[in-house]
């Protein structure tokens, strides 16, 4: 014990005695853990806003083609989705529309939908629990229920008469009647629900016409209601200028889009190899001839192949994790508090829309321990195989070869 | 039945320390264009209080022999015994407990680490022991003052002389008391003053009973050898 303390004592001894390699190390491992750090964050944080907002998404949304672009549907289409296993439809007109200098998403509900059987689906207060106030009358027109960020964003309160401009520049007035409090950060950030009849005024829907139509079906095992999603799905596929977006096709373009396999994830990964990889040039290579000398000097001396090993382990964890807890912390930051400025526009193409919205950050365990597991690993390989080579030839061969 | 097979003998022990050369060869580059045979079989005897020296001029093998006694260098041919055990034969693990226990190295080049002062650099031997190092701190100070350097154990060693660099590394290849102390070219880079330090400090060790193997140049540590061996183009020329 006694020994494998000197031996601790001396690695961290390393440390202070290479000032400009510890130096050069924990820049450059700290700069590629903190720009890893923070894309990993800001995707896990992305991703699991998509999930949360698809969570009461509709397994099935029906949209309306024409001349290959997305164009209203005909809600005569309501009638013919009566598949077996279909639980209910529900009807949907959306879009943008400004509040100042604001850009929101207003969302036509419809509150009567067409019910094939009664579920907890289309009960919309489950997707946007209210935090104050009630939820839409459906034979109200001129009233919204709005997320928490849009009323925090607008100073709005239950109550507050909200001015919007329609796509021709005429002012509807609506009243604040609820304010919901949604998982998604999203739907908080920049929504606003009013009744389908309400939406359809606002964005000048023709009668018979809506943006989408949302299907549910019946809330069985998930093995099961993923075949019957599918089955639905394609029965439906085969009417006439509609297309067909499933829950599970938006969960995987969201995971193409910011997941790991994103190629933007994929450039920051690659990025990362590369700094790893000059980190590693730069010890074998730069610091090699000192090194070697070091490790032929320290086995004349008495110490073992094994000894050299530990030392190198101990300084290299020891560098690996400053520069990853450095990274991390910085990583946080940046996420966090500054709102990853930069990386913000790349991760995000529409957030320059919505100046108001947090970037969604999450930081889990899993992400850490990747962060600690790719700045330490290059550093081992790094640092520990060249002194294990260097340590398995004779202490003499070695010195020679150092100071040729 | 068989005795199970424990390790060498100096896994534990400290040697008595009677070095034998047997038939040392050792060829670089072997197999290749630019193969060379710095020394050729070579046979030599060392004993405890004594001291033993190699002479003969620059490139003429002597260090070379001088590491494969000292276990730093792996023979092309031949064997090394340490009262009658081949410690050659020795796996790499078991040769650096040999080392650790038994042998102080003396550098022609000095060999200390920079950026160290200079207790920390006779300290260091000590790193791969399983000892206190604090308790080995007065040591390491006492041998040190033995040298002359008691005002120089805290300086780094880029800040001292050649000589005194070479005296810290006497005190390093000291700290851990080994039996044989293998001092190659101690004197090349040494002022008069130091030489005459470290060339007293042999003698009184040889009479503590070390084995102590000096390859030099110089008459003056030549003279005080009790045998001397001459090498010529890696072989031994006389003795």
């Amino acid at each position: 014990m006694k020994r494998f303390k000197n031996l601790v004592k001396y690695s961290l001894n390393c440390i202070q005695r290479y000032k400009v390699r510890t130096l050069v190390i924990l820049i450059s491992l700290g700069v590629a853990a903190a720009v890893f750090s923070s894309v990993a964050f800001l995707k896990d944080g992305l991703v699991e806003e998509g999930k949360l907002s698809l969570k009461y998404a509709p397994d099935i949304t029906v949209q309306g083609i024409s001349s290959g672009r997305q164009t209203f549907i005909d809600t005569s289409y309501v009638g013919l989705v009566q598949a077996a296993g279909v639980t209910a439809v529900a009807q949907r007109i959306w879009g943008y529309g400004n509040i100042g200098n604001s850009l929101v998403v207003i969302v036509g509900i419809d509150l009567q939908n067409t019910t094939i059987s009664q579920t907890k689906f289309v009960n919309y207060t489950y997707a946007f629990p209210l935090e104050s106030g009630k939820f839409l009358d459906p034979q109200s027109n001129n009233t919204v229920v709005i997320g928490k960020g849009v009323a925090e964003l607008l100073g709005a309160e239950v109550g507050t008469l909200l001015t919007m401009y329609t796509e021709s520049n005429l002012a509807l007035q609506y009243t604040v009647v609820g304010i919901f409090n949604s998982d998604s950060s999203i739907y908080n950030g920049d929504m606003i629900l009013m009744n389908i009849n309400a939406a359809r005024t606002f964005f000048n829907v023709p009668e018979g016409k809506v943006t989408d139509l949302l299907v549910y079906v019946s809330d069985i095992d998930p093995d099961l209601k993923a075949a019957l999603v599918n089955y639905v799905a394609r029965d439906i596929s085969d009417w006439p200028n509609i297309r067909i977006v499933t829950k599970d096709v938006l969960l995987k373009a969201q995971e193409t889009t910011y997941g790991d396999r994103s190629g933007f994830f994929s450039v920051v990964w690659y990025v990362l190899l590369i700094s790893a990889a000059v980190i590693a040039f730069n010890q074998t290579v730069v610091v090699g001839h000192e090194s070697k000398f070091e490790v032929g000097l320290l086995k004349s001396l008495g110490f073992s192949t094994s000894d050299i090993i530990q030392i190198r382990l101990v300084e290299s964890l020891s560098l690996g994790a400053i520069a990853a807890a450095a990274g991390l912390t910085f990583g946080i930051l940046y996420d966090s508090i500054l709102g990853a400025p930069v990386l913000r526009d790349f991760m995000m193409g529409w957030a320059t829309l919505y100046p108001s919205f947090q970037v969604p950050v999450l930081i889990s365990a899993q992400t850490v321990l990747f962060t600690f597991a790719v700045t330490i690993v290059p550093m081992l390989f790094a640092t520990v195989i060249p002194s294990w080579l260097n340590a398995t030839v004779d202490p003499d061969i070695a010195m020679r070869g150092a100071r040729a | 039945m068989a005795q199970r097979y424990r390790g060498p003998r100096y896994r534990h022990a400290r040697c008595q320390s009677v070095i034998e050369a047997v038939n040392l060869s050792k060829t670089y580059n072997l197999g290749k264009k630019n193969q060379v045979e710095a020394v050729t079989e070579a046979n030599m005897t060392a004993e405890s209080g004594q001291i033993t020296a190699l002479v003969g001029p620059s490139g003429c093998g002597k260090t070379t022999l001088m590491s494969m006694i000292g276990q730093l260098l792996t023979p092309t041919k031949g064997k090394v015994l340490v009262d009658g055990e081949d410690i050659t034969a020795y796996s790499d693990g078991w040769k650096a407990i040999f080392r650790r226990k038994n042998v102080g190295f003396v550098f022609q080049h000095i060999n200390l680490l920079p950026n160290l002062d200079a207790l920390d650099n006779v300290m260091i031997p000590l790193t791969c022991h399983d000892v206190d190092l604090a308790q080995y701190r007065e040591q390491a100070l006492q041998l040190l003052a033995q040298l002359g350097l008691s005002e120089r154990a805290f300086f780094n060693v880029e800040q001292l002389s050649g000589g005194q660099q070479q005296r810290v590394a006497v005190a390093r290849a000291l700290i851990t008391e080994p039996k044989i102390i293998v001092a190659d070219e101690p004197l090349a880079f040494v002022d008069e003053a130091s030489a005459k330090t470290i060339t007293d400090f042999f003698e009184k060790l040889r009479d503590e009973g070390k084995t102590i193997l000096v390859s030099t140049h110089v008459s003056n540590l030549a003279k005080l050898a009790d045998r001397t061996y001459a090498m010529k183009d890696g072989r031994m020329a006389s003795s």
